[in-house]
This record gives structure tokens, sequence and C-alpha cells, in this order.
């Protein structure tokens, strides 16, 4: 338990949308726990909840959204509790956040050194000079070129690399216990996500932090991560470490997902594909969210919710019937 | 930066001598001899005759303009047939009214419109927010005449209501005036503010830990003021043009006062002078916008 440096336990939040009373659920009981020093990685397809699980523990949710339920437990105290007050010195400080979109997620007019510096000088009190300083160091230490004159540039005069390595840089300036990375190699062409990935592991090795990866690319997921959590429809239905994972995935969305990888297989063969698409979230089904999709599905999984469950060495799945039981339905051809 | 200026004013040229050139031909197909304007009593053939001499009427079209560029290049504008003064003097005298009421109202709007449209959008579907921008629509749809009148009506006797002979003659036409322009920035200032918040970099600064405050002044009002100011320069110098309706109603003596002075007296040369002032203006304003612009917006700085 005390090894945890956040735990997510029970997590519920919902969207409001115009012109509707109901509410959307978005993130369903979600319960996540990430340990000191390792990094956690949170896969699902877009819409699945994986970054607002992330965004509602930082109470960073757009002002449509709210935490219904649930608490986010980093070093003993409940950031979902927290005044405002309290959470921002914590935003920034000891969790940072590096976002997907590295164009958009920098303030255009402003440059980027200077909002490098901008957290050094809130959280770590430092004056310009010294900010300044510490500031051209950061973008030298992940990989910025000529950071001296790279301080006074503008976001548009940087290459989509660069821009995610000072957004790196801006997360990691306060060393910070945990990092949440939501998609950050997803806008990058895959030579550059190769250097992203290695950057943020030396810097991992050398401060000791915690990552936790949000990512919808299994790929990624195997370079870099420790344990996983998979997320379908609102809800983890499964997790184990990596290696458990990729070897007997247990829950036939997991499989889907690594069955539909590219490979190195013979020539002529189709790529695997997930029919149907995610259930609507004002819609779901009645018992598992998946059913609908899944090959294995029987009369149960349509009926009855199926439970989070321990399959194994800490291995947990929600499913009636996991893949390599002797389920109901057919066995497929994952 | 410089040389981005001077192909933006080398630009404004021909845009120029475009509209000198529309304004030249438009008044002079208007029906209605100069001669016969001037001098309605004494209508002998050969003082007019003379007269269309010494006025080159009788030359070609072409020849005119060209001889009316090239005056009006030395500030020249010609002499009024009614007033029988140098357009260029009668503009010089008018347009300090013009310019103190133009500035007072350019401050008024801005002083009211940017800091009521950031609360607007800070409390937004508030009380607050309801109710100012019901006064700045009001303000942007009202006739100006119309609340012109009101306004005398409800001020006289504790307001002047006419004249330019004192600062306080100017309180009453500066409401009227900035009114709309506020109301008009204000709008704008608070849906460019709500549409720059829901950006990914108010989330990113929001995840440094910065408070609201911090969020909204150092992150988002600079990229939110950008359109705005662009209005703002635009705004001034349709003001400084002479608020024609404006001035006429509280008897100003600007630039709009004389434009009207001179339609009603079909004083071409008058009409001429102040309608290619007003166009030398708005392109001058236009040219302050675009480089404003390029000055706070590092993406349309020109390498």
């Amino acid at each position: 338990m005390q090894d945890n440096i956040l735990e997510i336990h029970n997590l519920v939040t919902s969207f409001a949308s115009d012109g509707r009373k109901d509410r959307a659920i978005a993130v369903n009981g979600v319960d996540i726990a990430i340990p000191k020093g390792s990094t956690v990685g949170l896969v699902g397809e877009s819409g699945c909840g994986k970054s607002v699980t992330s965004l509602s523990a930082m109470g960073l949710l757009p002002d449509n959204g709210r935490v219904e339920s649930g608490e986010a437990i980093f070093c003993g105290r409940d950031l979902l509790k927290l005044p405002d007050r309290e959470l921002r010195k914590i935003r920034g400080n000891r969790i940072s956040m590096i976002f997907q979109e590295p164009m958009t997620s920098l303030n255009p007019v402003i440059p980027v050194g200077k909002q490098v510096s901008e957290a050094l000088r809130l959280h770590g009190g430092m004056d310009k000079e010294t900010a300044k300083r510490k500031s051209i160091e950061i973008l030298e230490r992940v990989g910025v070129p000529e950071a001296r004159r790279r301080y006074d540039n503008y976001p548009h005069q940087l290459s989509g690399g660069l821009r995610q390595r000072v957004m790196i840089g801006m997360a990691m300036a306060l060393k910070p216990d945990l990092l949440i990375a939501d998609e950050p190699t997803t806008a990058l062409d895959v030579s550059i996500e190769a250097q992203i990935l290695r950057l943020m592991r030396t810097l991992q090795r050398e401060s000791g932090m915690s990552i936790l990866m949000i990512t919808h690319n299994l790929g990624v997921v195997a370079e870099i991560c420790d344990e996983v959590y998979v997320m379908y429809a609102g809800e983890v239905v499964e997790h184990a470490d990596v290696y458990a994972l990729f070897r007997d995935c247990a829950h036939p969305y997991t499989r889907g997902l690594i069955a539909s990888l590219p490979r190195m297989t013979p020539k002529g063969q189709r790529l695997y594909t997930i029919r149907g698409t995610v259930p609507n979230l004002r819609a779901m089904p009645a018992g598992c969210r998946f059913a609908p999709r899944c090959e294995r599905a029987c009369k149960r999984c349509w009926e009855e919710k199926p439970l989070l469950q321990d399959i194994g060495n800490g291995h947990l799945c929600r499913c009636h019937a996991p893949v390599g039981t002797n389920g109901n339905g057919g066995e497929g051809n994952g | 930066m410089g040389k981005y200026i001077t192909k933006r004013v080398l630009v404004t040229i021909p845009v120029l001598l475009g509209i000198i050139l529309l304004i030249f031909y438009m008044l002079n197909v208007v029906p209605g001899d100069p001669v016969t304007v001037m001098m309605k009593e004494h209508l002998k053939e050969d003082v007019i005759e003379n007269l269309r001499r010494t006025m080159h009427l009788d030359d070609p079209f072409f020849l005119r303009y060209l001889r009316y560029v090239w005056d009006a290049l030395r500030g020249d504008l010609g002499v009024s047939w009614k007033l029988n003064r140098s357009v260029t003097a009668l503009i010089a005298t008018a347009f300090p009214y013009t310019l103190r009421l133009a500035v007072a109202a350019a401050l008024f709007s801005w002083i009211m419109g940017i800091p009521v449209g950031i609360l607007s959008a800070v409390k937004k579907n508030s009380l607050m927010d309801h109710l100012s921008m019901g006064l700045s629509l009001f303000g942007v749809s009202m006739p100006v005449f119309w609340v012109a009148l009101i306004l005398q009506n409800t001020f006289k006797g504790v307001l002047p209501v006419s004249g330019a002979n004192s600062w306080q003659c100017y309180i009453l036409p500066t409401v009227v005036l900035g009114w709309s322009s506020a109301g008009r920035i204000a709008r704008l200032t608070r849906s460019n503010l709500l549409e720059v918040m829901r950006n990914d970099y108010i989330r990113t600064a929001r995840s440094k830990g910065l408070s609201p405050l911090r969020v909204i002044s150092r992150h988002a009002l600079k990229n939110a003021l950008i359109p705005v100011i662009t209005v703002m320069a635009i705004q001034i110098s349709s003001l400084l043009s002479g608020a024609v309706i404006t001035e006429s109603v509280f008897a100003i003596p600007g630039v709009g006062s004389l434009a009207v002075s001179a339609i009603n007296n079909r004083d071409m040369p008058l009409l001429q002078g102040t309608v290619i002032f007003t166009a030398v203006l708005i392109i001058a304003g236009n040219l302050v916008a675009d480089v404003l612009y390029s000055v706070i917006d590092p993406r349309i700085r020109v390498e």
C-alpha cells in the first residue's frame, strides 16, 4: 500500500452535455495504483475514459465534467478533496503532465523558455535570472539543441519533436514524483517517438519518478511500461504486469487489441479487427460492456455484469469467460 | 519588421489613388454645375466662361484628376465653393474637435469594454454577464441619433447638450459614441476569451499549478486580445474621421459636421476633401492594426 505514489479508488466522473438533463458517465468506478518508481500504462481506445481518469485526479476537468465519487490518494492526501489552493501546490510541482498535441499544448504567444521557467518561478521561488539559467539547463537536458537561442523561440518556430521535448522539460523542471503523460508520442512520427520514449526512460532512471503513460499504442506500452491497465468504456477490464499481459492476456478485448497489431506475418493475411464500435456512454449494455463486440460472449455476458477478478498472481480481469479458460463462446482466431 | 512595414505602406498607395479616382469620378457625374452653384444670382456669360477657365472645368476628366492628385500630394485639396476658403485649412480647423471627441470615445469604449468583456467571460452566465451583455447589445443596436436625443432629453440642465466650448460639452457625445464601440469590444473580448480558455495550452498552464487569475492574465488574455486590438485600431480611425451623426446632433464643429455642411451646400471640393481625409485615416488605421498584430502575435511576424 505505502509503496504506491498514487492510488485511485472507485473513481466515477460524469459529463453534462448541452440540452440534456442526464449526465454521461465517462469513468465508472476505476481503481488504479501506481507504484513508486515504476511506469504504469493506461491503455484503451479513444473515448474509453483514460484521459478523463487522469484529468479527474488532477482537478483539470473541463467545465462540464464532474467527479461524482471516489478518491485519489497521493502521499496520504486525497487530491479530489483538496481545496484548489492546495492542489495547485502539487500540480506542476510534484505531479506534472505532458499532453498529446505539443503544438496546441504550448502557448503560441509566449516564448518556450519562458513557459519552462514559469513553473520554476512559481514553485521553486526562483528569481527571473536563476529561472532562466535553470530553464536553459533543462532544455539542454531534454535534448533541445542550441538551448540558449531556443529559449526565446516561439512554439511555431520549433518542430513537433522539439516542442514535445520542451513540454517534457516543462513537466520535469521541478523533478516531480509522478509524471502523467497523456499520449505524449501520438502526434509524432515513429523515429521521434522512439527518441522521446528513450528520453523519458533516461529521465526516469535519473530521478526515480513514477510515470503514468496514457496511450492507445500497445507498442509504446511494450517499450516503456512495467504494468498495464486496460480500459474499455469507462472501466478497467484487465490489469497485469506487462509480460503477463502480452503473454497471457485474459480479456477478449485485450486479446483483440494485441491481435490487431501489425506483425511480421506471411503475406496475404488480413489484420485482425475488433468488430463494432464502443457503446454510447448513455446506452451501456446491462451486462458486460464488451459483450456486443465479443466473439466469446454468451447469455450470461449479456445479462450479468462481470466483476474485476484476480485470475492468479495479481492478474485482474473483468470477464465471465477469460481467454485461456474454458469459455462458453467459440475459441476465436486471435 | 521595417521591411514589412515599408511593404505595407507601399501597398496603400494604389489603394489611395483608386479611392481618389472613385470619389473624383462620382462627384464629377453628380448633376449640378459648380459655377451655377457658386454664383446663383449674377449669371453673366463672360463671368461664367472666365470662371470655368480659371477652375480648369473644361479640361478632360483625367487631366483634372491628375492635377487634383498632384495638388493633394502637396496638401492642397482645393478651395471650398461655398466658403471660399482652402479645404485643407477648413479640415485643419475642424479636426481638433473631432480628435478630442474620438480620443474620449475610444478611451471610454476601451476602459468600459475590455474589463466588462473579461468579467463577463470569467463569470459566464451570471447575472453580471447577462446584464452587461444586454447593455452591450443595446449599445450596438440602438441608432446613435436616438440614443443621443434620449440622453440630451434626460440630462438637459445637468450637462451641456450642444456646442464644444467646454470639456463638459464632450461628456454626452462621448457616451453616445463610445457606448456602441464599448459594446462591440465587450462582446468581442468575452467571446474570444471564452474561446481561448478552451485551448489545450490553458490546460497546460493550469497543470503547472498557476492560479486562475494568472492563467487568465498571463496565458489567455494575450491570445484573446489579438483580434480586439485590431478592432480597436480600425475603430479609432473611423472615430477620427468624424462621427457625422453625433457631431451634427451635438453641434460639434468637427470633420463630420463639415462633411454634412458640404453635402447640404453642394460644396464638392469640401466634400471631396473630407471623404479623402476619412479614407486616409482608415487606411492608416488598418496599417497600424496590421503592424500591432504582428507585434503581438509572433506567428504573423515576417522572418
